[in-house]
């Protein structure tokens, strides 16, 4: 068809329009379009199978579709859709049985036993096994696999010796009781493995393909996978093309035929592509939160804000002084007023957060009392410690704030943050910035004291949040290591119940709100924008959308 | 061989040590630069970070990576990724620069097209509306930044009437090139046009035009015959780097439509640390330049006669 008439075809073409309203930009180019946005009449049975096609956005183009060695958001987006593991999300983002039909746990809970479904399919038609399970795991720890995650593995017995080097892959504590029968052992009963489980780094192999394409057999065709879809294509920063899986198991219940991803970075262009109707789901964060309130007004119940599981804070070096002092960092949370900062700034896309763990379904938030305070009385306690920590006028709290320079939220958040601290106590932090990896070796050579930081959970458990401050856990940054708030981590982590579990971490997290190793800023929020005809598509705390609940609805545009 | 082989050959020999003191400088400040590729905000444990340098030969001295390095561009590999794991450079390149190709050949031949024309036309009209209207109108688009024009274009012919994507890359569909080549156009139009203009303005001023019109030569004469070709001189000189500049992508183009050029990996590569893709995008961009800046002057040699190839 020529150009012409397929750009006539998008749209009716009215030229004198057209010059008049690039006219009239010109002079202001406001972000809010002139009220072209396409409405719907959504009906409730499905659009034929030509049309189930599902279009969305990534934050950015996956760095790696190796389910082993990916790290990020969006690769772990579209490995969802790729592969299967033991267990996998449901489109509420639960986590229901994958391969895995069922399970066994041994009484002191260090011998977990998988039974694999036996219709369990790679792409190719070959049957998933226990075999690949334990490739992929063993893959994973290997030091010539090199991979980031490994030591999330580390609750497998040995995971560390053979990462180390120490001891060879195959001394792993994973073994393949036949085919359809795995079995892992653990170091320590870890409840919250078939969470854990639904993560990438679980996912099973196809040994042939990785064997043969060695790094490259994550490129279409090579890549092999046991999910919902299979990759048909894949230009890095420009689109993933993914195709329903005919040899998937639950095949039959995938209605979409199709999945296509632009990795779109700037929420603004991520807006536009929306509107324009090139996008079905456009992903956090899928505007500016400036567009916002005119969002909400104009689109309805097509903009998704749900809470998203992670936190923002400032971290600080617990260990030196100025921040040894407990009543100082006490202090500095107080003379936050979080509400302001969420209302003013976050525009109701932030949630105040006064403790560390966003909420969680069967966990109690363990909220500080002063968080209820009336505001007179919380600075008038702020004032008080401030002063009991040494400082006051003339002696007032000189300290710099290192925080990244990519990211206007985290400037703006910050700029209000100093200025309550010199406002409420007289306090005089100065602001300073660094690239991401500076700041981030800064942070980890303890050259910053005082810094910006924020931690999104890998799965719906507290412990993804608490280790943070454990001894000996990597991301210990601000070297926390007060030792009632180590016993009860430990106990957590020796407990088999996981109820008894939630109640450590809670008494635990009361520990951290006593000591205030941190100071928690607010929770996230999922900003998602989805048509109206799709279906299957569900807000929930990790924010995942696996691609085979949804479908396409029929629909008329007007 | 003729003079002007010999003069290519000298200056294709001259390029060795300009792209030598390119690959060093860059190599080294990139190491310089503070935070490494697999830096994440939950720390490596050592081992696995131990592994990863292992792997990647980090571990080595500096000196021996650099040559390492060398010897590998030599036999035109640019190494693995290090952000992309298990994708090479070489692939990336090879998947981003046709897409730039893409955009900034339409681009520059708008340029070419339309800027050229527009120039002269304003020179020979000089002071009427025909030279203050094209001239304005390319001052706007000088002056107007790519990041302003291009959301302008898609709030209008995207969001608002519905005619063309807003972003995005198809190969091969010319429908996903119209508005990245028009926004990345639209500038260069305008600078064609500015250079032209006043090139030609000072050769119609020339004695040898002047003699030209005295013997009674007809204006159309006067102009193709004697004044263009000398007018084109300084548009070659302009073009030399536009096209460079052009075909390697403009990374804030590419990043408002989405598009999976080379100048999104040179900024994400220099963001993330990920040192051979940055070294590989930089070797390409000093070649093109290289490379391009002997064509401008093998053209200028063969525009004006003064100009020998010595």
């Amino acid at each position: 068809m020529p150009l012409f008439k397929r750009i006539a075809l998008r749209r009716g073409f009215n030229i004198i329009g057209v010059l008049l309203t690039m006219a009239l930009l010109g002079g202001c180019a406001p972000r809010r379009p002139g009220g072209e946005i396409h409405h719907y009449t959504v009906g409730t049975a499905l659009a034929p199978p030509a049309q189930q096609v599902f279009i969305r956005s990534l934050a950015s183009s996956p760095r790696t579709l190796d389910p082993s060695l990916s790290t990020d958001v969006m690769g772990f987006n579209v490995l969802t859709d790729l592969f299967e593991g033991l267990t996998q999300f449901n489109a509420q983002g639960q986590v229901v049985p994958g391969v895995a039909s069922h399970w066994t746990v041994s009484k002191n809970g260090l011998r977990w036993t998988f039974f694999l479904r036996p219709d369990a399919r790679w792409n190719n038609g070959a049957p998933v096994t226990a075999q690949d399970f334990a490739y992929a795991w063993q893959r994973e720890v290997s030091p010539d696999t090199a991979a980031q995650y490994a030591d999330s593995l580390s609750m497998i017995v040995n995971a560390s010796a053979v990462i180390n080097g120490t001891l060879p892959t195959s001394a792993l504590g994973v073994h393949a009781l036949g085919a359809r029968t795995l079995q892992v052992d653990l170091v320590h009963p870890t409840p919250y493995l078939t969470a854990a489980l639904a993560n990438t780094y679980f996912d099973p192999l196809y040994p042939p393909t990785v064997r043969r394409w060695g790094l490259a057999w994550t490129q279409p065709p090579h890549l092999i996978s046991d999910g919902a879809f299979y990759l048909a294509s894949e230009v890095v920063n420009g689109r993933l093309i993914l195709l329903k899986n005919p040899w998937f198991w639950d095949a039959g219940a995938v209605r979409l035929r199709e999945e296509i991803d632009y990795p779109i970075k700037n929420a603004a262009s991520k807006l536009d592509r929306y509107l324009a109707d090139d996008l079905d789901f456009a992903d956090d964060p899928a505007f500016p939160p400036s567009d916002i309130d005119w969002l909400r007004h104009a689109l309805g119940s097509q903009v998704h804000v749900a809470p998203y599981y992670g936190t923002a804070y400032l971290g600080m070096l617990v260990h030196e002084q100025p921040f040894a002092n407990r009543d100082l960092r006490l202090a500095l949370s107080m003379a936050l007023e979080r509400n302001v900062l969420d209302d003013k700034l976050g525009r109701g896309l932030f949630l105040p957060a006064y403790s560390l763990m966003p909420p969680l379904a069967g966990y109690t938030q363990q909220l500080p009392a002063w968080a209820r305070w009336p505001r007179a009385q919380r600075l008038a306690e702020a004032r008080r410690l401030y002063a009991a920590a040494g400082y006051g006028p003339g002696h007032e709290l000189r300290a710099r704030l290192l925080y990244p320079t990519q990211g206007s939220a985290a400037r703006h958040y910050v700029e209000a943050v100093t200025l309550m601290w010199k406002e409420n106590l007289g306090a005089d932090v100065h602001l300073w910035n660094e690239q991401w990896k500076v700041m981030l070796q800064d942070i980890q050579y303890k050259n910053a004291k005082l810094y910006w930081s924020a931690w999104i959970g890998n799965y719906l458990d507290p412990v993804t949040f608490m280790h943070q401050f454990q001894v000996g856990y990597p991301m210990n940054y601000g070297d926390f290591s007060y030792a009632p708030f180590q016993k009860l981590l430990q106990a957590a982590q020796s407990s088999n119940d996981n109820a008894q579990r939630y109640r450590y971490f809670e008494q635990a997290e009361r520990v951290l709100g006593a000591q205030m190793p941190f100071i928690p800023l607010y929770f996230y929020t999922a900003d998602n924008l989805v048509k109206p005809y799709v279906t299957g598509w569900h807000s929930n705390l990790l924010d995942v959308h696996p691609a085979q609940y949804i479908a396409i609805l029929q629909h008329t545009v007007h | 061989m003729g003079a002007l082989a010999r003069y290519t050959a000298r200056r294709l020999l001259g390029a060795i040590p300009t792209m030598l003191v390119i690959i060093t400088l860059s190599f080294f400040l990139l190491r310089a630069a503070p935070g490494g590729p697999f830096d994440m905000q939950r720390a490596l444990p050592p081992q696995v970070k131990l592994n990863l340098e292992r792997m990647y030969h980090l571990n080595l001295p500096l000196w021996q990576q650099y040559l390492d390095y060398l010897g590998n561009i030599l036999r035109g590999n640019f190494g693995p990724s290090f952000v992309y794991r298990g994708t090479t450079v070489n692939q990336l390149i090879g998947q981003g620069f046709p897409v730039d190709i893409a955009i900034g050949l339409p681009a520059l031949l708008g340029a070419l097209l339309l800027g050229i024309p527009l120039g002269i036309i304003s020179a020979l009209k000089q002071n009427s509306w025909l030279d203050y209207f094209p001239m304005a109108l390319a001052m706007v688009g000088i002056s107007i930044p790519t990041f302003v024009v291009a959301p302008v274009l898609i709030l209008v012919l995207a969001v608002m009437l519905h005619w063309l994507p807003a972003g995005g890359w198809s190969a091969g569909d010319p429908l996903y090139m119209i508005l990245p080549a028009v926004s990345l156009g639209l500038p260069l139009i305008a600078y064609a046009a500015r250079v032209m203009r006043g090139s030609m303005i000072e050769v119609l001023n020339s004695p040898y035009i002047r003699t030209a019109r005295a013997k009674g030569l007809p204006e159309r004469t006067v102009i193709l015959r004697h004044a263009l070709r000398p007018a084109m001189l300084p548009m070659v000189s302009f073009l030399g780097p536009a096209v460079v500049n052009t075909i390697t992508g403009s990374i804030v183009v590419e990043e408002i439509f989405g598009l999976p050029g080379i100048g999104r990996f040179f900024v994400d590569g220099a963001m993330n640390r990920d040192y051979t893709l940055v070294m590989g995008v930089t070797v390409l961009y000093g070649l093109l330049i290289v490379l391009f800046n002997l064509i401008a002057d093998v053209l200028y040699g063969i525009l004006d006669p003064r100009v020998r190839f010595q």
